[in-house]
């Protein structure tokens, strides 16, 4: 069976990681290789991106595999807690730790803070504190900071860059 | 032999951050002409936007960027740029701005030339060495799948 380009987030692994397996290895056999290849030693989880529960451990790869490629998250925790403040208001749910960034900003200024989708597309997701507005394909679990199972974000707007003279024309 | 800004960049697209990118469908690498890199980004109509980055110095020197237009090897034609309904695409794929050789970007070398005030402004858009050239492609492909975008009035020669 053909290889598949495996493409994994976790709790302090920094950037996107990358393993190629047969296509018919398990998730238990993916899930040992990626802690063997970051040393792990406590007990983690295995998720499908975007997905809810932790992954069937005897389920082949190549089932939810696209085009040759799968994007899976391990982490510590089986759920993060995720705050979005927004104008005085903070919404708060849990998500899987494979949950993107994406999908965090269309539940909170969608569903819970009322925003249209043009609206929405002029927010971003910033971590509480910081400077720091994670890609929209960031796992929400990779912004976790190994002592809480929790990512406080504020929804705040996407600066346009405008006021440009034409001196540069 | 390769200066050491070649070899960043090559090490930095063989890093699973930028094939992601690439296995997604959002950007591929077309060539590379040392310090010219030519990639193309994905919009959200299908259309495969050509930009030609200039990379000298990289990751320390910001690139810089704009449309490009492989078959004449020349700045693309304006009418067959990435167009916007006056919001944020229209800012950035400005055909006014250097001669349209670079992208109205923070992250690029020559736009963030005269915009100190940028980066109290916009932190968030300012390179960043660590994250390389994905941090550009991030921006431009979630522009062109933004609501803002519009297609080019001309899509070939």
């Amino acid at each position: 069976m053909a290889m598949i380009d495996v493409f994994y987030q976790g709790e302090q692994l920094g950037e996107v990681q990358h393993l190629a397996l047969e296509g018919s290895s398990t998730f238990g056999v993916l899930h040992a290789a990626i802690r063997e290849k970051h040393g792990i030693v406590y007990e983690t989880f295995l998720f499908l991106e975007n997905g809810e529960e932790v992954i069937e451990e005897l389920v082949c790869i190549a089932d939810h595999a696209r085009g040759g490629n799968l994007k899976v998250h391990v982490h510590r925790c089986r759920h993060v807690e995720v705050t979005v403040a927004f104008n005085g208001r903070v919404v708060e749910r849990h998500f899987s730790p494979a949950a993107t960034v994406a999908k965090i900003k269309r539940w909170a200024a969608e569903e819970k803070f009322g925003m249209t989708p043009e609206e929405a597309g002029e927010h971003v997701l910033q971590i509480a504190g910081t400077h720091d507005r994670p890609a929209p394909g960031t796992h929400v679990g990779a912004l976790t900071d190994g002592r809480v199972c929790g990512v406080a974000f504020d929804l705040v707007p996407d600066e346009r860059v405008n006021g440009a003279s034409e001196a540069g024309a | 032999m390769i200066g050491p800004d070649q070899r960043a960049f090559e090490a930095d697209i063989a890093k699973a951050v930028f094939r992601l990118g690439v296995a997604d469908g959002r950007w591929r690498l077309i060539s590379t002409a040392w310090p010219f890199v030519f990639l193309e980004v994905a919009a959200r109509d299908g259309l495969w936007h050509t930009l030609r980055f200039n990379c000298a110095g990289y990751p320390q020197v910001a690139p810089t960027a704009g449309p490009w237009d492989m078959a004449s090897n020349a700045i693309l034609p304006f009418d067959r740029w990435p167009r916007g309904n006056g919001g944020r695409v229209t800012a950035i794929f400005r055909t006014n701005w250097k001669s349209g050789t670079a992208l109205y970007l923070p992250c690029d070398r020559e736009s963030i030339t005269g915009h100190d005030n940028w980066r109290t402004q916009m932190p968030s858009k300012i390179w960043r060495p660590e994250d390389g050239l994905v941090q550009y492609l991030e921006l431009v492909h979630e522009l062109l799948n933004s609501r803002d975008y519009v297609p080019p009035v001309r899509t070939t020669a």
